[in-house]
Parts: structure tokens; sequence; C-alpha cells
């Protein structure tokens, strides 16, 4: 996929459901996205720290992403081979929702400059 | 339910909804269902509304207008203080909204309203709308309404009844009880079936036929589900394709939607452990200790990261793998871990 990074990620929110997103470069730098009264981009940052701590321990699997199902929303993370970590923030049922595997898969074929 | 029926001179219903497709669909649908009985007055503004609200003759009110929280609330209010409200009879008010929040929900009943549901959209959920309407208003449904019950969707009924924060129980007849759920102000609390309770009967009443009936609700005996209905119904659902994908009445694997990929995969581990860390079960599972470990580290991060960001509790972990995936639950009261395998794996 050759489509620009930069505008596939800025497109994210607009998807029904997409609550925030973030990305972690290999380098560490974050970038996020959402709703800045619920999700501020320093949070969606914190998140993405932590949860790159979390994939070292699932390592093992060698998993394409990662689901966690909360009572309030999904969180799906997807690792990348050069250690470009994404975060999507899904409303649970929700057009994001069903989205997410499509997403996950654009993430990993995406050209990240 | 052992209410007085409203039947013998009709009903006066009132519709509101500023989307006038919706409007003619929610007349059409309640004239139909309640076989011309229904006397409806239907308006698309607020004005108008008020203006035939002040003629006396509403029995019921159901409000679909898309306005903001403050004028849906000030809206019940002017119905409430309107001189027919304070009639012989009580006027019934019903807030129907196709976005459904908690900030509504509780600012519509702390206005006034009686019910608070969802806005049906398909054939199903118009009849199960109507269904439940006519209760609140003390109508009886027509005879041949009620034995056309199995085509209403128990699923729609649960959901019904959770999103208006009703307390009641469900019961499943076929020629005699199979079994209840009992609801608690919008949450399944305790689900039994014969001998099985808890989810698993919950499972097992979406699979069984046969009629349902709502009662009033009654404290249960105990209390064996703690999940959300969310959960549950989405769980059930699952079930319900794998087993219409298993007699071949299923739609094809290549249909849309996220729940098609779950049917290709297979239960190839199980691992159950107790809240101390006890293995309770296990079947095929290779590293015991190791998934034991991973759960409660996964129970752990969870517990961490929750004060940063409303998330609400961790319900499950769900690790895509390249031929599968695996799915962890770490509960409070017990752990589960079941690795599933791609059953069109190429060996």
């Amino acid at each position: 996929m050759k489509e620009n990074f930069k505008t596939w990620f800025a497109h994210l929110p607009a998807v029904p459901g997409m609550l925030a997103c973030g990305v972690r470069r290999p380098n560490g730098k974050c970038a996020g996205l959402g709703d800045e009264t619920k999700y501020p981009a320093e949070k969606i940052e914190k998140l993405l720290g932590h949860f790159a701590e979390q994939e070292k321990l699932l390592a093992g699997f060698a998993p394409r992403w990662t689901t966690w199902a909360f009572e309030y929303c999904r969180l799906r993370f997807v690792l990348r081979p050069d250690k470009c970590l994404l975060l999507l923030l899904v409303a649970p049922e929700s057009e994001a929702e069903k989205s997410l595997d499509q997403l996950s898969r654009e993430f990993l074929t995406i050209v990240v400059k | 339910m052992t209410r007085e029926k409203n039947n013998e001179s009709g009903l006066h219903v009132l519709i509101v909804d500023d989307d006038r497709d919706d409007l003619t669909i929610l007349v059409d649908s309640f004239r139909s269902l309640s076989e011309g009985r229904w006397r409806i007055d239907a308006v698309d503004s607020v004005g108008e509304a008020l203006q035939i609200s002040k003629q006396g003759k509403t029995q019921l009110v159901i409000l679909a207008v898309n306005t903001p929280v403050l004028d849906v609330s000030l809206l019940l209010s002017s119905f409430s203080q309107s001189s027919f409200d304070q009639q012989q009879f009580k006027l019934k008010k019903v807030v129907m909204t196709t976005m459904v929040t908690d900030e509504k929900r509780a600012a519509s009943l702390a206005a006034g309203a009686d019910m608070f549901i969802e806005k049906p959209l398909s054939p199903e959920g118009l009849k199960v709308a109507f269904a439940h309407i006519s209760e609140l208003a003390g109508w009886e449904l027509p005879q041949d309404f009620e034995s056309g019950g199995h085509s209403v969707a128990l699923a729609d009924l649960i959901q019904m009844e959770c999103l208006a924060r009703n307390s009641s129980v469900l019961e499943l007849f076929h020629e005699q009880s199979l079994g209840r759920i009992y609801i608690e102000e919008g949450q399944v609390i305790h689900a039994v079936c014969g001998e099985l309770s808890g989810e698993r009967a919950f499972q097992r009443l979406f699979i069984l036929t046969g009629t349902f009936e709502l009662h009033d609700f009654e404290p249960p005996p105990e209390r064996t589900v703690n999940r959300t209905w969310e959960t549950l119904l989405s769980a059930a659902a699952r079930q319900l394709d794998s087993l219409r994908d298993h007699s071949g009445t299923g739609q094809s694997s290549g249909d849309a939607g996220h729940h098609s990929g779950e049917l290709d995969y297979q239960a190839e581990e199980m691992l159950i452990c107790g809240s101390a860390g006890e293995v309770l079960y296990t079947w095929q599972c290779p590293d015991a200790a190791g998934r034991m470990a991973l759960l409660q580290a996964v129970a752990g991060h969870a517990g961490k990261i929750i004060p940063e960001i409303q998330l609400g509790k961790l319900d499950r972990l769900e690790i895509q793998l390249p031929d599968g995936r695996a799915i962890l639950q770490p509960r409070a009261d017990r752990m589960i871990f079941v690795g599933l395998g791609n059953r069109n794996r190429k060996t």
C-alpha cells in the first residue's frame, strides 16, 4: 500500500465509533488523535507506552495483533515487524469495532515514513 | 402481569417525531399492530405536540424527537405540568432515541419519562417496542399478537429491557417452564434453565424454542450472572451463528462481519484456574504454569492502566496469531485461557 501513512492515520477518527487512536514509532515518538477531553493525546501516548511493555510479555505468541476488551471500549494494538505500534480505541458494537481487522491489515502493509 | 387493561375505548396516543419518514413508519406500524384501535395523533414539532396535549385526550405520548437532552427534559416537564396530566388518568410518557446514552436516559427519566428505549428500526424491533409500550399504558395486546410471540426475538426483548433499565423476569415456555432470566435495573443478574444456572443457562435458553412471557420483577434466589448484557447477547449470537453453521443452515463463511471469521476456529487447548491460581480444569494445555502466569500478568497490567483512562473492567484479551487465536479472561473469581486453531490450517 502506497498511501501516505499520515493521511491514513489522520482519517482514522472519522470512522464511526473510533474514540481515539495513536501510533508509537520505533524511536519511541508517539502521536495521538481523538477526543481531547476524554482521551487526551498524553494519555494515549502513555497507554501506548504501557502496552509496548505488555507486547514484550506476549512476544512468545508472535501476535499479529491483540484486542483488549474492556467494559466501555476495545483497545486494538498492532505491532509491525519494524516495531511501529498502532493503538485503536473504539466503542463496543460500533462500525469502528467491525473495521478493526481491516484497519489492522492496512497498518501492517502501509509504508510508514 | 396483573395490571388493569385499558382497551375499551381505544388508546389516545400522541407521537412526536421530527423525522417525517420515521414518524410515518411509527404511526403505520403502531396503527397496524393495534389493529386500528390506537387513536394516533402524529406531529413533527414540539409546538404542535403541546397544542394537542392541551385538549386533554392524550393518554400516551411517544417522544422520538432528535433534540438535545435539555430540550427533551423541558418538553417532558411541559407535558407533566399540563392540565391533562392532572386528570383521572396518569399520562404515560415514552422517550425514543436513536442515540442511547446514560446522560439522555438519566435526564429523561428524571424529567418524568416512564420509559426510555432505543428507537426501533426493524419490524421486529417495532413489534417489541409496541408490546412494551402497550404494557406500560395498560393496553391489552391483540390475541393474535401474543400467539405470534415466536417471531419476537428474545434478544430484542432483553435489549429493550436492559436499555430501558427495567427490572423484570423473562420466562421461557414450551408446554412447561423451561427457564427464567432475571433482569434488575437493566442488568441480567441471574438465569436458570433446568439444572443449569448462570451464563450457561442464559446461553441454553437462546437455543431452545418456545414462547416467552415478561413478568414483574421478583428477587432471584441467587445472583449468577455478572457480565454485561451486551457481552451476554453477543456470546449468545455467536453461539447461534455457530450452531447454524454446523447444521448447514447458516450464512456462508464469506459473509461480511467480524463474527464470520470466528467460525473458522476450533478449540485446541483450555485452562481454567481459580482466583488463587489453582488449576480447576485443563485440556490439552501444553504449559499450564506458563499460561497461568500470563493470565496473572495480564490481570495485573489491566489493573494498573484502569486509573489512567476510563476503560471499565477488563473482560478479555484476544490475541490474533498467525494461524489461530488465544483468548484470555482474567476475572476476579476465575481465570480462563482458550487456544483456538484455524480449522482450515494447511498442515
